[in-house]
């Protein structure tokens, strides 16, 4: 061991300090050459030029016992690979074509895959950028694996009241609101959080403070904290933001505090402005409205506050019996990591194995295009082994050659990196935290790393067919193909199986995406979008404190529309379609409540006036809308969608039934329902239809989205609209606007893309199984002239050469469609959670895809047959 | 040819640790040193003595370090190190026991 050590240290001292060593050495023996010399001179008296003759012979050639020091210093392979090196440059040179080819062909899989460990490093291997980030957990009301939902504000004191194992935790409650910081007032998303929620993160300002406890108490002065960004546009700078005045929902605010710059969201709740949150003393256990994030005590694991939390679970459903009778109901602690990365595992882990294929198949390509070259170079290499290079020796050019060549590769990966990691970032489906992915160090020792692999594998078997003494007999032969021996071509077959077995995954799961993305587009959204305008109006709370001054702005608001010339009907909702579903609710129905202890059911909850069925044409089926005379003071009433009939009223009419909303038995009144409509897509495209309207006059809507059926071109009217909007209050926030069909559109962009990505790589896949048969088969032809020359002279038909080739080549592409059938199948369930209507076992869309891959191979074999089948019998013997 | 060499080379190292015994020295006092012991018989070629020095370093069987020679010069002296003093005496006893084996062999009409 201390040996091996020893040796180590020196191989690493004559690598880096070989100048000393060098020097050194050539010190000793001079010094050597002096005293032998004057020893002669002093023994046998001679002169010193002939003591030092003497000397010299005596050492025995200076130059050699350096040049064997040298070998004893191990240095020689480093001279020797630049030797090699340089030939492998030269030798790829005079092939520019191949070379060029080939590394292109590398750079695809390594590219593609570097692309995809950068989005893997920043995603899933980098922290939250928070202190201890495992420490931090977000905490949940869940009563079933699969459902679980915000917190209320009864909660959050519970926890703070009785909790043992947080050592910080704060609240957030995001709201829609008008803002302004002094411009006109905007409609955006923004977070208040209490001081806790900063803590726990473990957060400092840049600029000013953060929110602090004296902030909470009902009637403390309205702060906020920034990020630098908006500052930076908004407030003239993060010093002078220090101060300025902010609006948000007609409140007054002072900015306290600016965040550190690159700060763009905390916790994964995106937000520019932080108001303080000042918490009301809660009356029931709802409304679940507020975010609680916490941090665990040092030591304290998600075990432990789950079973802490569960036990203040229990003791809060002693609390608040008026309302909430769920004992299944438990506040949970999740990681804040597994809550923000989501199904980015997913989402990466399908990306990595769709490129992991890509690569596999370029490698397997590239591959078998080397055994072609060594075979065509088999000359050359015997001529060098005969010449007394030994087999160690071009084993060694043949590795560096590779080498070089993934290097090549890999070198131009990395730009394709880029593009592609750009690619992902911008077009991909959304996964968070990706746009912190960068082509850094780590990725390019990792696309370094491919690249050595990748040159391994691509030089072992020239290597292993030049160790089994393929070369030897080509000089003596003179024949050009006997490096081609059957290993050789059976190897070459391999590859291609394997590429088509390859190949099919990725068209199958491109095929599904695909299939899946049709079928959404092809789903009844529930109303008509084209000409239909909607814009999102936020009334400030301040001036509109009661429903009965938000009802008279609506009921102006809409009658003014729809006296504008060019539009045609306009109504308001409060959720938008196709993919924005702002609320649930729960519900208990009055004749057949559900039993003590359990859950309530829930469903999409809207608030919406009797236009906007109209507007957006969402059919009425059964029963009435909402009418002038569903005003506050009477009974409430509720419109429910088709699917809600289906599933919670099956076996009875579903017109006059009555329940009570949001946990409101026995403290409230019941809602009859008196109207049944056409389902219409609330929780994307892929979501169910079930939902419940409340009536506009019977609720506040405050932040609400106005829909306008256009006469004409809907973006037209688009301005018409907020001026008229504008002329009733000039204060308003309206923000977004456009068309719906734009809308619905943009909703399953995420699904458009995910089968666009994974088509390219797919038809990547597809070009290279191609282009790999048709090289083999080619080769094939070449080689096989002169046998295919003498079956037509002796009365062979050309149809029958043609079906010989193209059977040869089926050979090897049916093989590799059904192994890769079998891998689609074994694997598929990775992409069924996000196909939409379409098994992952798809029948049409297998058939499809290997009817497509089977097609392709066909062409791609029919070339080189053809030129088989054309051959004459003179230029098959001529041309050897 | 190889085993020749190979011969040689483990004689020279088996030499190069005998002439280090008594006292540290430079190249060339190993050398000279080697010339003295063998009556001038041996034909040590000098310059093989280097490569042979480095290997016996790399082996860590004897170690280098900088100093003034005798005849007050800069020079490299090798040091035997106790692994150095092992392998001596086991490489000794080898040549022992090869050299009477040869020499039984011959010995023997």
């Amino acid at each position: 061991m201390a040996t091996w050590m020893n040796r180590l240290a020196h191989r690493l001292r004559a690598l880096f300090a070989r100048g000393r060593i060098e020097h050194e050495m050539t010190e000793e023996m001079r010094l050597h050459l002096e005293l032998e010399s004057a020893d002669l001179a002093r023994s046998r008296g001679l002169a010193p030029d002939e003591a030092r003759r003497q000397a010299l012979v005596a050492f025995g050639g200076v130059e050699r016992y350096r040049e064997e020091h040298r070998d004893a210093r191990g240095v020689r392979w480093l001279e020797d690979l630049g030797r090699d090196f340089r030939y492998a440059v030269r030798s790829l040179g005079r092939s520019p074509a191949f070379t060029l080819s080939a590394a292109l062909v590398l750079a695809l899989g390594i590219g593609s895959t570097t692309a995809i460990f950068s989005a893997v490093d920043a995603v899933l291997v980098a922290h939250l950028p928070y202190p201890h980030d495992e420490q931090l957990v977000r905490i949940f009301e869940q009563n079933s694996p699969t459902n679980r939902w915000n917190t209320s504000v009864a909660d959050f004191r519970g926890i703070d009241a009785q909790q043992r194992v947080f050592s910080e935790f704060g609240a957030v409650r995001g709201r829609e609101v008008a803002f302004s910081a002094g411009g006109e007032p905007r409609h955006v998303d923004i977070a208040a959080a209490t001081a806790g929620f900063f803590r726990a993160l473990g957060l400092t300002a840049a600029r000013g403070r953060l929110i602090e406890p004296r902030d909470e108490h009902p009637g403390a002065p309205g702060v906020a904290v920034v990020t630098h960004d908006l500052a930076l546009r908004e407030l003239g700078g993060a010093d002078a933001a220090l101060g300025h005045p902010l609006t948000i929902d007609g409140t007054p605010y002072t900015v306290v505090g600016v965040l550190p710059p690159g700060i763009h969201d905390l916790a994964g709740v995106r937000s520019d402005v932080w108001p303080s949150l000042q918490l009301e003393t809660p009356t029931r256990r709802g409304p679940f409205s507020l975010w609680i994030f916490a941090r665990l005590k040092d030591g304290v694991t998600l075990d432990a506050a789950r079973r802490d939390l569960a036990d203040v679970s229990t003791r809060l459903l002693a609390v608040w019996t008026s309302d909430f009778h769920d004992a299944s109901t438990k506040l949970t602690p999740y990681r804040l990591r597994q809550i923000i990365l989501r199904d980015a595992p997913r989402t990466l882990g399908l990306f990595a194995a769709a490129v992991g294929l890509v690569l596999l198949i370029a490698v397997a390509n590239v591959a078998s295009l080397m055994l072609v070259r060594v075979t065509g170079r088999s000359r050359e290499l015997t001529l060098r082994a005969v010449l007394g290079a030994s087999r160690g020796r071009i084993a060694r050019l043949l590795v560096t050659e590779s080498l070089g060549l993934a290097a090549l590769g890999a070198a131009l990966g990395v730009v394709l990196a880029w593009v592609v990691l750009r690619a992902l970032t911008d077009l991909g489906p959304h996964i968070p935290r990706l746009s912190a992915a960068t082509i850094d160090l780590r990725a390019f020792a990792f696309a370094a790393a491919i690249g050595v692999a990748t040159g391994a594998l691509i030089g072992v078997y020239p290597v292993l067919s030049l160790f089994r003494g393929a070369l030897a007999p080509a000089l003596r032969s003179g024949e050009r193909e006997v490096g081609a021996g059957r290993g050789t071509h059976a190897l070459r077959g391999f590859l291609v199986t394997a590429q088509f077995a390859l190949a099919l995954p990725l068209l199958a799961g491109a095929g599904l995406l695909l299939n899946s993305f049709l079928r959404l587009q092809g789903v009844d959204v529930g109303f008509d979008p084209s000409h239909l305008l909607y814009v999102n109006v936020s009334l400030p709370s301040a001036a509109y404190k009661d429903a009965a001054t938000i009802n008279t702005f609506w009921v102006r608001a809409l009658s003014r529309l729809r006296e504008t010339p060019g539009i045609a009907d306009a109504g308001v909702n409060t959720d938008m379609p196709s993919d924005n579903a702002g609320n649930t609710d729960n519900f208990d129905l009055l004749d057949r409540p559900v039993p003590a202890g359990t859950s309530e059911p829930v469903s999409i909850e809207v608030n919406a006036d009797a236009s906007f069925f109209t507007a957006a044409r969402i059919p009425l089926l059964e029963g009435r809308l909402f009418s002038d005379a569903d005003s506050g003071a009477a009974p409430s009433v509720l419109i429910v969608s088709r699917s809600w009939v289906r599933r919670f009223s099956p076996d009875r009419p579903a017109l006059g039934r009555q329940l009570y909303q949001g946990g409101s038995r026995g403290s409230g009144s019941a809602t009859t329902i008196v109207g049944v409509v056409g389902d219409v897509k609330y929780a994307g495209l892929a979501g169910g239809g079930e939902a419940m309207y409340n009536a506009a006059t019977q609720s506040r809507m405050r932040d609400a989205n106005l829909f306008v059926r256009t006469a004409g071109p809907p973006a037209e009217a688009l301005e018409r609209v907020r001026t008229v909007l504008r002329s009733i209050d000039p204060a308003l926030a309206l923000n977004v606007g456009g068309t719906m069909s734009e809308r619905v559109y943009s909703s399953i962009a995420s699904e458009r893309n995910w089968a666009t990505l994974l088509g390219g790589f797919a038809i990547a896949a597809l070009a290279l199984a191609a282009v790999g048969i048709f090289g083999m088969l080619s080769y094939l032809v070449t080689a096989r002239k002169r046998e295919i020359g003498v079956r037509l002279a002796l009365g062979a038909r050309r149809r029958e050469v043609l079906a010989m080739i193209l059977r040869r080549g089926m050979t090897f592409a049916l093989p590799g469609a059904a192994l890769g059938i079998l891998v689609t199948l074994l694997t598929g369930r990775w992409l069924a959670a996000i196909l939409y209507e379409v098994g992952a076992a798809d029948l049409s869309t297998l058939t499809a895809v290997t009817l497509l891959l089977l097609a392709v191979a066909v062409l791609a074999c029919y070339l080189p047959a053809r030129r088989a089948a054309s051959v004459t019998p003179m230029e098959a013997i001529r041309d050897d | 040819m190889a085993e020749r060499a190979e011969l040689l080379q483990g004689t020279l190292d088996l030499l190069i640790l005998k002439a280090l015994v008594v006292a540290p020295l430079h190249g060339w006092g190993i050398s000279k040193r080697l010339r003295q012991l063998s009556s001038h018989a041996l034909d040590v070629g000098q310059g093989s003595l280097y490569p042979a020095l480095y290997r016996l370093d790399e082996r860590g069987w004897i170690k280098a370090a900088w100093g003034i020679s005798d005849e007050g010069r800069r020079a490299k002296f090798y040091t035997l190190t106790a692994e150095g003093k092992k392998q001596f005496a086991a490489e000794r006893s080898q040549w022992r026991h090869f050299a009477a084996t040869v020499e039984l062999v011959l010995k023997a009409t």
